[in-house]
């Protein structure tokens, strides 16, 4: 029997209790509520029980299409990600060489640009008639200019893959970190190694940390609004749902496709959890762990740096196209730009719409921020510290937003909140805000949570012990103790927000209220100088994010890559 | 000088769910005792104590502090000073601060703090440490500062709770005299769990045996040594055989008794303050320390309590020797404190026997 879960009536906590029903009122208003009135929306038209846009979907080969498409791009973003990070991140838990400190911070570099803002630049090089094909018709390798996209299907997953890889690979790092280095050697003892040493002992202890990555980068790939939109690709879930936001009052086959998107992620979720929950193991640890680095030598050294450079290069290459473009003052038709300049810079540091962008993406994200972190830490706290009916609850509760793409929350939020005083078509401030807050909540709980867990409760105790009180002992004890980890958490979720791409573009209906994400989706689509001046801002957007990075990186060292779990 | 108080607990219980961790006990810890809780893991040991700390109330019964009723008085507001089993030192403070945390809360002026802490950093003999992080200093260390801090407020009750279980072996037998000479000196009323029966005995003024929420019995080191007052507290402190048997007979005049054991041998036993009635069914408690071994039945003058068997095997400790012996078709332990004297060997035929004042008779219920 668990004696912690059981609990007598008069053991409860009542201001525990309630402060749980609170923050269950908070999700209910502003998760349960609109995916309620997505599913709502798809099954009940004019008062009647239907499944008919169900069947449509199916029935219309269309939507058949799109939606095989939306999902193998989800799978091949996945695989050709997992390509990428489990012999990167290998290599770099396990060898030692000079300049892999370097290296390791060139590979988390993708993290700091969505991927769509990483498209407009990759056109420049990629499109029919950019600078790759160029180059090759120059050299006369080929006559007819190659489709390097592949109508955009292409294109999509490997924006995915190299904006994605750095999630995965810092999970997998985490996990591999965390093996018990005794468990191999035992195993080297018994006879095993290389491969075999691999694929029985090494493999099956990281799979945990690798499923529990791989599943983000699926729901990810799988509802990517915006690097669809910048290569135009209309066949696919994400942008199909986008452009029936407008007929949300008339066409339930929006609310449909929503549905399905949330039941195709959670299943993924779930299915990976079962997988991988049986077989997440405790380490027996022996106080710390020195991890087995190796120093590389002989023939394999030029293979390992040609192999890490390369996905350095491969991995930067959208960020450096965005560069590029933001600074081409002419780039048409032409290998490289004819000219350079910053006066895109200067476009999108005062254009109207631009620079208020920024501004608007600061105020929200800071905003959405300072709820994270009070509602991560008091949740935190109710999961670390307190015992009551609904822990497990609140605990699922609180990560379920990490299963639940943007675009079926924001779909969700215009359902509900059209009409009332805070309609998105209005004024979306409050609701990009807690939307915001909501989709990097888990961020700052798990910081927080992580924080109480490693800061022994006797701390606490000492200090009401020698006679400070329960306020006292909050602020001088435990919070200075969490801080790092509080302070961590608020800069990923500031981070993320500031880049948040699908919730921005369905609920940011006017100029005036455009986050930046929004906005360098729509000054791309301006004839002329539209690309310049989106990669401008995309470079100003990744320039505050970078600098949140290397704050949070600094803050908590390794365990960065446990964040970003599902 | 502290002011002395007494802790009294009247009939307390707590529960966690449906298990009572602590089930309506009773004690009275007397002005600047040192009194021990001893008992094996999951005993209450530290429920107990934790209950005096105020970190839980409990559901029944009363704790007091000199006659004043404990019971829902915050921990913080309890005067108490507590060494945790992990030290707890505040990591983000130095050793001066983690100090002087108390006296700031309790407003003591600036000038008064440092005299203070530099006080109990001499009576822990860690002067040079003020200015340490906990981090920079070795277990041991960490253990005196976390006394000092709980000393510096002046507490009316000291509580330790498994303070030297993190220690290795010899550092713990050094701290053990510290922590005996610390007490003694302040005179603090003090509260010690412990499940290290051997420092419970050499410290202890007074202990209480604790078994599955219950105290089983309460007394001095001596008392609970040679006179345990039930099966559990015979067998959880020190080592001893359990002989079974039946009451034969009973010699009121010399309050002995003769117990027929299930082989059919007699056990004479005094039984001074129990009363038995023929027939009951009893166990026999004898350490194996009061054991004497023989070699042969004559050399000794004795016609009770001598009983023939084979050794089984024979372990030399230097300052003891170890008997395993057969007989009354079990294993009796017995323990010879000077073997130089010894010629026995394994597989020898010999007697052993033992007194009957040493002899501990229980009811069997």
């Amino acid at each position: 029997m668990n004696i912690t879960r059981r609990f007598a009536l008069r053991e409860i906590d009542w201001k525990t209790l309630s402060l749980f029903l609170l923050i269950m009122m908070f999700f209910s208003v502003f998760l349960f509520l609109p995916i309620l009135y997505v599913f709502k929306g798809a099954l009940f038209v004019n008062g009647q029980f239907t499944l008919l846009y169900f069947a449509l979907m199916f029935q219309d080969a269309f939507y058949r299409e799109s939606i095989l498409n939306s999902v193998k791009i989800g799978i091949f973003a996945t695989i050709l990600t997992s390509l990428i990070s489990i012999p990167t991140a290998l290599l770099m838990v396990r060898y030692d060489f000079p300049g892999k400190r370097i290296l390791q911070g060139l590979l988390l570099v993708p993290l700091v640009m969505p991927p769509f803002v990483g498209a407009i630049g990759m056109k420049q090089l990629f499109a029919r008639y950019g600078s790759v094909n160029l180059l090759l018709m120059k050299l006369n390798l080929i006559s007819e200019p190659i489709d390097w996209f592949g109508g955009g299907f292409i294109g999509i997953i490997i924006l995915e893959a190299l904006h994605l890889y750095p999630y995965l690979y810092l999970n997998i790092s985490a996990a591999l970190a965390n093996i018990d280095p005794t468990l191999e050697e035992q195993a080297e003892n018994l006879g095993a190694s290389g491969f075999r040493l691999f694929r029985t002992v090494t493999l099956p202890l990281m799979f945990p940390g690798y499923i529990a990555g791989a599943i983000i980068v699926f729901i990810w790939a799988f509802t990517d609004l915006g690097t669809p939109l910048i290569f135009e690709y209309r066949k696919a879930l994400p942008p199909i749902i986008f452009s029936m936001v407008k007929d949300i009052w008339t066409n339930p086959m929006g609310y449909a496709l929503t549905v399905f998107t949330l039941i195709i992620s959670v299943s993924f979720v779930v299915a990976a959890r079962r997988y991988a929950g049986g077989r997440s193991y405790e380490m027996l640890g022996r106080g710390h762990i020195t991890p087995r680095v190796r120093r590389i030598t002989g023939w394999k050294t030029p293979i390992i740096y040609a192999f890490i450079i390369l996905m350095v290069l491969a991995a930067m290459t959208p960020q450096i196209s965005v560069i590029l473009t933001s600074l081409a003052e002419q780039w048409f038709l032409t290998v490289l730009p004819t000219a350079y300049s910053l006066r895109y810079y200067e476009v999108a540091l005062t254009h109207e719409v631009t620079a208020i962008s920024i501004l608007n993406s600061l105020k929200y994200s800071l905003l959405s921020t300072a709820i994270d972190v009070m509602l991560g830490v008091l949740i935190g706290y109710l999961l670390a510290r307190r015992s009551f009916p609904g822990k497990d609850i609140l605990d699922a509760v609180a990560m379920l937003p990490l299963a639940i793409p943007g675009i079926v929350i924001a779909f969700g939020y215009v359902s509900v909140f059209t009409g009332t005083p805070i309609d998105p078509f209005y004024d979306p401030t409050l609701l990009l805000i807690i939307s915001y807050s909501v989709r990097r909540l888990p961020y700052t709980v798990r910081a927080a949570y992580a924080g109480f867990q490693q800061t022994s409760v006797s701390l606490e105790e000492a200090s009401l012990s020698v006679g400070a009180s329960q306020a006292r002992t909050l602020f001088s004890i435990t919070i200075p103790l969490i801080m790092a980890n509080v302070i961590a958490g608020g800069i990923m979720s500031f981070s993320a927000a500031m880049m948040e791409v699908s919730t921005s573009m369905i609920l940011a209906n006017r100029e005036a209220f455009y986050p930046i994400t929004k906005a360098i989706y729509s000054v791309n689509l301006r004839l002329g100088d539209g690309p310049y001046v989106a990669s401008a801002l995309g470079i100003v957007g990744t320039i505050i994010v970078t600098s949140c990075l290397l704050a949070a990186n600094k803050l908590l060292g390794k365990s960065m890559g446990e964040l970003f779990r599902a | 000088m502290a002011i002395l108080v007494e802790v009294v607990l009247e009939e307390v219980t707590k529960s966690f769910g449906d298990v009572k961790a602590v089930d309506g006990i009773s004690l009275n810890v007397n002005e600047g005792e040192l009194f021990f809780l001893l008992g094996p893991s999951g005993c209450g040991k530290t429920t107990t104590l934790r209950l005096i700390a105020g970190f839980y109330k409990p559901e029944k019964g009363r704790i007091l502090f000199d006659e004043k009723l404990m019971n829902n008085v915050p921990p913080n507001k309890r005067n108490v000073g507590m060494v945790f089993q992990n030290y707890a030192l505040w990591p983000h403070m130095t050793v001066y601060d983690n100090i002087t945390y108390g006296l700031k809360v309790r407003g003591v002026p600036a000038n008064l703090r440092v005299k203070k802490a530099k006080e109990v950093l001499k009576i822990v003999k860690m002067e040079k440490y003020a200015t340490r992080y906990p981090n920079q200093l070795s277990g041991g260390q960490q253990q005196r500062i976390a006394l000092a801090r709980a000393l510096v407020i002046e507490p009316d009750v000291l509580l330790l709770d498994e303070p030297l279980s993190n220690l290795d072996a010899k550092l713990r037998l050094e701290t053990r005299e510290e922590i005996k000479r610390i007490q003694k000196e302040l005179k603090i009323t003090t509260i010690y769990v412990t499940h290290d029966q051997n420092e419970a005995l050499s410290m202890a003024d007074k202990i209480a045996v604790m078994n599955e929420g219950r105290i089983e019995q309460i007394g001095t080191p001596r008392d609970i040594y040679n006179n345990p007052a039930n099966e559990f507290v015979a067998g959880f402190i020190g080592e001893t055989n359990f002989i079974e048997g039946k009451i034969e007979e009973i010699i009121e005049e010399k309050s002995l008794v003769v117990i027929k054991t299930r082989t059919g041998e007699r056990i004479y036993a005094r039984i001074t303050g129990k009363t038995f009635s023929r027939g009951e069914r009893v166990l026999c408690s004898v350490r194996p320390e009061r054991i004497r071994v023989l070699t042969d039945k004559r050399r000794e003058d004795q016609i009770i309590n001598l009983f023939p068997a084979r050794i089984q095997r024979l372990t030399y400790y230097g300052f003891a020797e170890h008997y395993i012996l057969e007989a009354m078709e079990k294993e009796i332990k017995a323990t010879n404190f000077s073997p130089r004297a010894s010629k026995h060997k394994e597989g020898d035929e010999v007697y052993f026997t033992f007194n009957p004042n040493d002899v501990n008779v229980f009811r069997i219920s």
